[in-house]
């Protein structure tokens, strides 16, 4: 509302963050788990004396650093770039109430990466203590660095008691971050497992392969228990509306969020009978099974995770499309349109209903939709007379609860509706009738 | 058209506006030197694995520069992260509503610095997979990194051009905008390409250093490298900060010029540091880089007046509220010291270890 909005065709804004997203959480929690992985099989090697264990942890910290160190940093500044241009309200808002919480966030980062590249590059360098430390290092600042992320991803769904006090301290330590940190710490230490199987199915040593397949398996199942119990404790943490919206409350949603648990119980399942049961038959196609399953859950689940926040973008604070909920009485006497400065409405646009309707729908409804592609708002209005398009609009937030209220005045209303209307109205037609 | 700039945050500012201005200016040095090794160190790679077969000092130049260059890569990429912080909590008004403008081309940089970033790797993990084709590859990887900086030019002029943006989102909402219109755009990319180039012929006199024991002959043959990048790339600047000074709104080209002391001591005490630093970089490359540091250092703080002046009213720092959280910030700053601690432990035990062992197992 305060920033001009970024026109995105057919996908929308939120397709474009939830792709680069998905994937980036696919990496990153791979980040995390592959440092605790790297490490503890390191000393086991170690200790067991086996050779051949150390130099496949080599290899597997090659694919590591390229998978990490490339696309994790990458990406991960991809999704601060999607959504401040997206959600630039949004953003700066997490940018002013969190800026020491992400400065210090960049401290483990950059902790964690230099941490990287010795671990790595020493391995025939440093001594066996020294990069096993190094090690150790690279592990506690990539959970760190989670920890402080969690932190304010969390915020956004759970905002407790910041909305009363202000303080970064309940905006950090907010109702659902300690469950949803055990839920990512457990994702790590899967994600950890599911990469290895990749790297150790394709080596060519069978009895190593036969090792490391079963070994890597144990973290898979190990970090896919742990999973549900802080699931549910997560779920009893989240707002009322938010758990109602994914059980039945929004179909969609509703369908994702069982998917998500689905596609757990298959990726665990294929774990135990695959990798666990029958290391020795196990082969690289059936790990890549493995990781598409890992990735199609990562991806329900994070979209379940953002559905659930509507109709806020920030809970309780600011709504999806961007304005803060103390506003919206100052919005509602001035329209959107005199409040949405970027709409550059001028004296002929007041005249063009729909040119004026197009602009009230930029800036209070196509943060969520389209117009004719994802969530696209010709197909949801199909064959709506006006009379029931104007009800929908007054209506919105009673109706939908996981839609903010309309808070355009008469004029622009109607403009609203009269430009829905002819969506699937042929333009004559809609001139025709008063 | 009416000039709409976007009103603050009303969460207001974490820490004075000095103090985020110091943070902002700091980081941004310690990024620009990074990035400087990279643009300029990829174009070196570039030429160099182009003629590695013709050559065997560009043949050895390519393999050490290709290992030096992913790591600067991912320095580059992580030090821009805290001036970017920065410059969202001081400028976001500016910053997002310029970045929206051309969101797509915005965008793009992450695609290019991974493409980018990919090729560099290829080049030091796969050469001689790649053989002829290395070069190319080197040279894609440097033209992605010369393209992020162009488009880093374009957002930065346009983050300082509010009187444009009304028109260009009226013109195109869907972020296909450039800001090809700006007279300083061209001066102003050119002006830190050329300083890359300076700074990477200063990196590469570091490097022949390291080898002066171990091969004495390339080294000897990489400073004379280093030290044309950089006395050339040097010389020129001169020329191309001239023609990017001229180009300043007359307003802010004055002050620069006696109307306000204090930036026009900045600006040319800067000047004169690059001058020295050209005459002590045929003696002593470690004093021509501290050198050049102070120039960049100046110039940081000259890039941010000029911000300060084509703001103006529009949006100045200083006005702004401040809600500061100090015991926020005293934990950050404690745990930055604690991380640079680390940090240094962790690259003394790599260098110290600088034989690498026969083998691992303890």
């Amino acid at each position: 509302m305060e920033y001009p909005f970024w026109d995105i065709p057919l996908i929308g804004g939120g397709m474009l963050i939830g792709t680069i997203a998905i994937l980036h959480v696919f990496v990153s929690h791979f980040a995390i788990g592959a440092g605790l992985f790297l490490v503890l099989t390191e000393r086991k090697a170690r200790q067991e004396g086996d050779s051949a264990l150390l130099e496949y942890l080599k290899r597997h910290s090659t694919f590591f650093i390229l998978v990490v160190l490339v696309f994790g940093a990458v990406s991960g500044v991809g999704i601060w770039w999607a959504i401040g241009l997206v959600h630039p309200s949004a953003t700066s808002a997490l940018i002013h109430i969190f800026v020491w919480a992400w400065a210090i966030e960049w401290v483990f980062f950059v902790i964690e990466l230099l941490a990287a590249f010795i671990y790595y590059y020493g391995w025939n360098r440093l001594d066996a203590r020294t990069h096993m430390t190094v090690g150790w290092i690279y592990f506690a600042g990539a959970w760190l660095s989670l920890l402080m992320i969690n932190g304010i991803l969390t915020f956004m769904l759970t905002t407790g008691r910041w909305t009363e006090t202000g303080s970064i301290i309940d905006a950090f330590f907010n109702p659902s971050m300690l469950p949803s940190l055990v839920v990512r710490t457990a994702v790590t230490i899967a994600l950890a497992g599911l990469y290895a199987l990749i790297t150790a199915s394709a080596e060519a040593d069978e009895a190593l392969r036969e090792k490391v397949v079963k070994y890597a398996s144990k973290w898979v199942l190990v970090g896919m228990s742990i999973i549900p119990i802080g699931g549910i404790w997560y779920i009893s943490r989240i707002p009322d509306q938010a758990r109602e919206i994914s059980m039945g409350g929004a179909p969609v949603v509703t369908l994702f969020a069982a998917a998500s648990i689905i596609f757990s119980a298959f990726v665990f399942l294929a774990t135990l009978v695959g990798p666990f049961l029958f290391p020795r038959r196990f082969h690289v196609t059936f790990a890549f099974v493995i990781v598409a399953l890992g990735l199609m859950t990562t991806g329900v689940t994070e979209w379940v995770r953002e559905a659930v926040r509507k109709p806020y973008i920030i809970y309780n604070y600011m709504y999806s499309n961007a304005i803060r909920a103390e506003e919206t009485q100052k919005v509602w006497e001035q329209g959107v349109l005199g409040s949405a400065k970027w709409a550059l409405l001028t004296e002929q646009d007041r005249h063009n209903p729909l040119v004026m309707g197009e602009k009230v729908f930029r800036f209070s409804c196509q943060s969520c939709h389209t117009v004719n592609g994802f969530n696209g708002i010709k197909f949801a209005v199909k064959g709506w007379e006006r009379d029931f398009l104007d009800m929908q609009i007054q209506k919105l937030d009673q109706l939908k609860g996981y839609m903010p209220p309309f808070l355009g005045n008469d004029e622009e209303r109607t403009a609203l509706v009269e430009w829905l209307y002819s969506l699937n109205n042929a333009p004559q037609q809609t001139a025709a009738r008063p | 058209m009416p000039v709409v700039v976007p009103p603050p945050d009303p969460a207001g500012l974490p820490a004075p506006a000095w103090l985020l201005q110091i943070l902002l200016v700091f980081t941004f040095i310690l990024h620009v030197l990074a990035m400087n090794l990279l643009l300029g160190g990829s174009v070196v790679l570039a030429l160099s694995t182009w003629r590695a077969k013709h050559s065997e000092f560009c043949a050895k130049l390519s393999q050490r520069l290709s290992r030096a260059l992913p790591v600067t890569m991912s320095l580059t990429i992580t030090l821009g992260i805290a001036p970017l912080l920065f410059v969202q909590v001081l400028y976001g008004q500016a910053f997002y509503t310029a970045s929206v403008l051309m969101a797509w081309f915005w965008l793009s940089v992450i695609l290019l610095v991974l493409l980018a970033y990919y090729g560099l790797y290829l080049v030091q993990f796969r050469p001689e997979w790649l053989g002829a084709k290395a070069g190319v590859v080197a040279w894609i990887s440097a033209l992605f990194i010369l393209a992020v900086g162009l488009l880093f030019t374009h957002n930065a002029t346009l983050s300082i051009s509010p009187a444009k943006w009304a028109e260009m989102y009226a013109a195109s909402a869907s972020g296909l905008n450039l800001n090809w219109s700006e007279p300083t755009l061209i001066p102003r990319y050119l002006h830190f390409v050329v300083a890359a180039f300076a700074v990477t012929g200063l990196g590469i006199l570091l490097l022949a250093a390291g080898y002066r024991k171990t091969d004495a002959e390339w080294s000897a043959e990489a400073t004379r490298y280093g030290l044309r990048w950089f006395v050339g790339a040097t010389v020129l600047q001169f020329a191309v900060g001239l023609w990017f000074l001229v180009k300043l709104p007359q307003g802010v080209m004055m002050n620069f010029l006696g109307m306000n002391m204090v930036d026009t001591v900045v600006l040319w005490a800067g000047v004169v540091l690059a001058v020295l630093a050209l005459l002590a970089a045929q003696r002593s490359a470690i004093g021509a880089t501290v050198l050049v540091a102070l120039t960049v250092t100046l110039m940081a703080v000259t890039r941010h007046r000029v911000r300060q002046m084509l703001l103006g009213e529009h949006l100045n720092v200083n006005t702004l509220p401040v809600n500061p959280q100090w015991a926020m910030f005293v934990i950050f700053a404690v745990l930055l010291v604690i991380g640079l601690a680390v940090v240094g432990w962790m690259v003394w035990q790599f260098f110290r270890a600088s034989q690498p062992q026969q083998s691992t197992t303890a």
